[in-house]
């Protein structure tokens, strides 16, 4: 018989129910789309890492035969080891896109079990003696090549026909980028494709290799190899030498992992935090309105633990529905958040399926809060006696609050105003909860669009702000500046030309030390600008060196901290150079050092010499610019701003799907927590408001005690969620921060604006279902009932 | 003298499932202004679904009913709303007050909203409770809490004062306490009071005297020289 007042009970409270529910779900459909995304990820990542044989250590190196790569086979620890030819050369594409790279990678097609194998996707093994490749999938499905299909590729100047044997994918390119100032891979112009070693040397006529990929033994780590291989490499010209660890590709996929962690492990635990209150303050109100019920089962002799299980069935109900419904949910979003990971991450096996498991942890984790949230709602019950049960409350306490004492204050408020403000300091388990409701929606919220502006600041500065050249074409080797200067501003249509040189180098901090590319520009820089934090131009030190903030906190420097540098374009690399930190600067896309050009010039000792060209070129002529200088066989690229500028864009739009979900979730979110709070309020009040109509109030006159209670808690919930915001992007901008990316945490005044109208909004259509609830009051049934 | 409200086959059907059930069955009467009228009948009788009908709190389902000149069995909720708001005071058998405002602040929500209000604090010395003025109801007796009640009621200046068993849940003292004020204000402001009661004893500080019986008005009576509080035997 009490299930039925189960249902019945369910069905006349469905709003707050389902709103429970509701919370419940989102909270589970977040952790469980997550986890299952985090699974698929890790999964895929194990089996292709170990299938394909990944590298355990990088190196890169001006040029070492191949016979020397078989001696380092006997370095003890080293597993595998192998040399490859690595090289970025232009394409000539049909399509008529201009800047589309390949990589081409030697690789030997008779090598069993190679480091960083190609997993063959279709077509057939690689003749070792023709001109055939493998391209990469993403590149061949993105420019929708077919087999046998030929490239035309320049190399050395020349055009070059490969034809495409097959299609297979290396672990070591999961996420493919070209250079590090990319945020994300552009499948459609750049690729990967794999070559017969002996093919690309005579391409090239080099008899050498540049690169170099080995496994370790199991048991042994990175750092007691590295100094073992490194004085070998020395002598042949080591640019770089590296851990899996710091792999462009792994570490944005782990970094990837980490933010998915982190987000699967809190935001859940918040939802469902924020249900478990709101179930707490429901079940312990029913059972205060049903304690005469409750009186009455206990004289017709029914157990505490059977009432105590008819109370806990609410609870039951509720977790197991949001937790089906959040599970069930997760499992679906799981799909498509997979699929999106599979445009990023290049990785076989990495789908999405149905798993029971994750239904039933879901089930599990919204019953085990609901439970406990139910259980410390009801527990009262045990507590009563049938007499005392079936006798009315005691009555609330009576007294005047703190808040009194501010006589201006007071004696400013309504009578609406002094009940609202009595029931806050009453009820202070309900009003902290509502304040931290507020507090967390107006978070999500302004964390959301925070972010967007940061996500507009990474990007728009870079190309708007910043880099404000048209045209910057890169050199595949350093040439001399006045040259490239002179050729390039007698071009038509070019108004400005500035030379950059881009020195790859190591510095250091004591035992700090990091690997990055300082760029020289000219002092009085036109199209490359430096600025601090409030955008007030900086012009590059003629004595020392400015950090980008992070590269700062990496090496634990400060204005006025001596570093050594030494770099591999130095006239004599063995030599370290001492120079001075002059100052920090914020840098968002990659992290990099700056110089004079001058002074970095006189620093590494090689002449007057420039690896980039920034131009201010007359748009008309960028067509032509590019048709004459792409095939010259010393430019490496041609990049235009605008086309940069309008990808990122591009990036940014896909964003706002999900930032506007996210900002859904907030609003879903304070409103449940408010339409609850008002219904718990009306019900538990019905009375008192029942009476205020009698006198005449008007319905909107009554919900103003109620909406005045929660205006005053929200404005200092909202208040109180800016610092909480602030928290949140710090700890964002932190764990989401890397070597490609640096997030800022700054949070703008529009965001909180934003924020502050969102939190309203959601307010105001709660209070304005709890209106419709005022207008269906029934005055004689409130008032002839004892209170 | 000037009728106040004017009732003309009031009917009341109560839809339950597929059984109707009548509270009024038909019900005429008129009642002018500064009458103090008791309403007498068993429960169920429907004394208080009338009451309720003539406070505006419910609407009759059939019939016509005039608050002076204007017709109450087809105003919509705000005209209901503000009749309610300047016309009508209501006291109720549970008192009904607002237990986190004082009892200063429970008349001053009522006179905040009306037209034409008593000073709240003559309203409170009137009903003997000056000294309480800031006290909460959960610190007053019954009696108290009633006369607050009444005092919520008065302070709005309403032409009709409604009273569902004002005295029910009061001892012999205080209930005699609170009549004594039904008929200091009907008498001194000339306003007009509708009792409705159990308590066959009250019938005699009336004017008239209605007898419901199975939501029919069975009779009225008038009383020729209504007895004063004090001499009320309970």
């Amino acid at each position: 018989m009490l299930w039925k007042k189960v249902i019945r009970d369910l069905n006349n409270n469905k709003g707050s129910y389902a709103a429970c529910i509701t919370i419940i779900a989102i909270g589970l459909m977040v952790f469980i789309s997550l986890s299952m995304v985090i699974d698929n990820l890790n999964l895929s990542q194990d089996s292709y890492y170990r299938n394909q044989n990944f590298a355990d250590g990088f190196a890169q190196i001006k040029a070492i035969p191949r016979e020397e790569i078989d001696d380092l086979k006997n370095i003890k620890g080293i597993n595998k080891i192998q040399g490859r030819l690595v090289k970025d050369v232009r394409v000539l594409s049909s399509a008529g896109k201009e800047n589309v790279y390949l990589r081409l990678i030697s690789i030997d097609p008779e090598e069993k079990n190679p480091v960083n194998g190609v997993r063959l996707e279709k077509g057939a093994q690689l003749n070792k003696n023709k001109l055939n490749i493998w391209l990469d999938n993403k590149f061949y499905s993105a420019n929708n090549l077919e087999l046998n299909n030929k490239i035309q590729v320049i190399i050395d100047g020349k055009e070059r026909s490969l034809r495409t044997a097959g299609v297979g994918r290396s672990p070591e390119f999961i996420y493919a980028l070209r250079t590090s100032s990319e945020l994300y891979p552009s499948p459609e112009t750049f690729g990967i494709a794999y070559i017969p070693s002996d093919v690309m040397e005579k391409l090239f006529s080099i008899k050498t290799v540049n690169d170099i990929v080995f496994t370790l033994d199991p048991g042994t780590s990175f750092s007691e190899i590295k100094n073992r291989i490194k004085p070998e490499l020395k002598p042949y010209g080591l640019k770089k030498l590296y851990p899996r660890k710091d792999q462009t590709s792994h570490m944005l996929l782990s970094q990837e992992l980490k933010g998915l962690k982190s987000m699967a492990q809190t935001m859940p635990v918040l939802f469902l935090a924020v249900a478990g209150m709101i179930l707490y303050i429901m079940l312990k109100r029913m059972v205060e309105q049903q304690r005469g019920q409750i009186g009455i089962l206990k004289a017709f002799g029914y157990t505490n633990r059977e009432i105590l299980f008819h109370y806990m069935s609410y609870a039951l109900f509720t977790g197991t529905a949001g937790g089906i419904t959040g599970g069930l949910l997760g499992i679906a979003m799981s799909y498509p958040f997979t699929e999106m990971y599979q445009t990023y991450f290049n990785m076989p096996g990495l789908n999405s399926n149905f798993s029971p498991e994750y239904l039933f942890t879901s089930i599990l984790l919204s019953l085990s809060f609901s439970v406990f949230a139910g259980y410390m709602g009801c527990r009262k019950i045990l507590a009563m006696q049938p007499a005392e049960a079936m006798s009315p409350p005691a009555p609330p306490s009576a007294g005047k609050t703190v808040i009194e004492r501010i006589p201006v204050f007071w004696n400013m408020l309504t009578v609406q105003g002094i009940m609202a403000i009595r029931n806050i300091f009453r009820n202070k388990g309900r009003s902290i909860f509502i304040l931290l409701g507020i507090m967390f929606t107006f978070s999500i919220l302004g964390t959301t669009w925070s972010f967007k502006n940061i996500m507009d600041k990474v990007v728009f500065d870079q190309y708007e702000k910043i880099e404000t050249y048209d045209v910057k074409v890169s050199l595949t080797n350093p040439r001399d500046r006045n040259d490239i200067t002179r050729e390039l501003k007698n071009f038509p249509g070019v108004d400005r030309v500035e030379t950059m040189t881009e020195i790859p180098a190591a510095l250091k901090n004591k035992w700090l030390k990091k690997e990055v590319t300082i760029l020289g520009l000219p002092e009085n820089s036109r199209l490359y600008n430096i600025m601090d934090k409030n955008y007030n131009k900086i012009k590059p030190p003629g004595e020392g060196i400015l950090l980008s903030e992070r590269l700062a906190n990496l090496l634990n420097a400060k204005p006025g901290t001596k570093l050594n540098m030494n770099s591999v374009m130095q006239k004599r690399p063995d030599i370290e150079k001492k120079v001075v930190v002059v100052g920090v600067i914020p840098q968002y896309m990659g992290i990099n050092a700056y110089m004079e050009d001058e002074e970095l010039q006189n620093l590494i000792d090689q002449g007057e010499i420039a690896t980039s060209a920034m131009l201010k070129i007359n748009q008309k002529n960028i067509t032509a610019f590019k048709k004459e200088y792409n095939r010259a066989d010393n430019v490496s690229g041609i990049s235009e701003r605008s086309a940069s500028l309008e990808e990122s864009k591009k990036l940014m739009g896909s964003f706002a799907g999900m930032i506007g979900a996210l900002a859904l979730i907030g609003i879903i979110t304070g409103f449940a927590i408010i339409y609850n709070s008002s219904v718990i309020t009306l019900s538990e009040r019905s009375h008192e408001l029942a009476s205020m109509m009698v006198l005449g109030m008007t319905p909107s006159e009554v919900l103003s005690v109620i909406t005045f209670e929660q205006w005053f808690t929200g404005i200092f919930g909202m208040i109180a969620g800016i610092p909480l915001t602030k928290i949140l992007l710090v700890g964002m901008a932190q764990t989401m921060s890397n070597d490609v990316y640096t997030l800022p945490s700054d949070m703008t005044g529009l965001s909180i604006l934003i924020a502050f109208g969102a939190t309203t909004v959601s307010i105001w259509i709660a209070q304005q279902a709890a209106s419709r609830k005022i207008k269906k009051l029934s005055l004689v049934e409130a008032l002839n009932s004892r209170e | 003298m000037k009728t106040i409200i004017q009732a003309k086959n009031l009917k009341k059907i109560y839809q339950m499932g597929e059984v109707d059930v009548y509270a009024l069955r038909g019900v005429d009467f008129n009642i002018q202004e500064g009458e103090l009228i008791v309403i007498l009948g068993p429960s169920g009788s429907g004394k208080s679904t009338l009451l309720n009908i003539i406070g505006g709190m419910d609407k009759a389902s059939e019939g016509e009913l005039f608050y002076l000149d204007t017709p109450l069995h087809s105003a919509n909720s705000k005209q209901l709303t503000l009749y309610r708001r300047h016309d009508v005071g209501f006291v109720f058998q549970f008192y009904n007050l607002i237990p986190n405002l004082t009892a200063y602040e429970n008349v001053n929500l009522s006179a905040q909203i009306s037209e034409n209000p008593f000073p709240v604090k003559d309203v409170l010395e009137k009903v003997g409770l000056s000294d309480r003025a800031e006290h909460f109801p959960a610190q007053l007796s019954g009696g108290q809490q009633q006369r607050v009640a009444l005092a919520r009621a008065l302070a709005k200046n309403p032409r009709i004062l409604l009273c569902d068993e004002p005295t029910g849940a009061l001892d012999t003292q205080a209930g005699t306490q609170v009549l004594r004020l039904f008929k200091d204000f009907c008498t001194t402001y000339n306003k007009t009071i509708i009792i409705i009661t159990h308590n066959a004893a009250i019938s005699q500080i009336a004017d008239r005297v209605f007898y419901l019986k199975d939501g029919i008005l069975s009779s009225i009576q008038e009383n020729e020289t209504p007895l004063s509080p004090e001499k009320v035997t309970w």
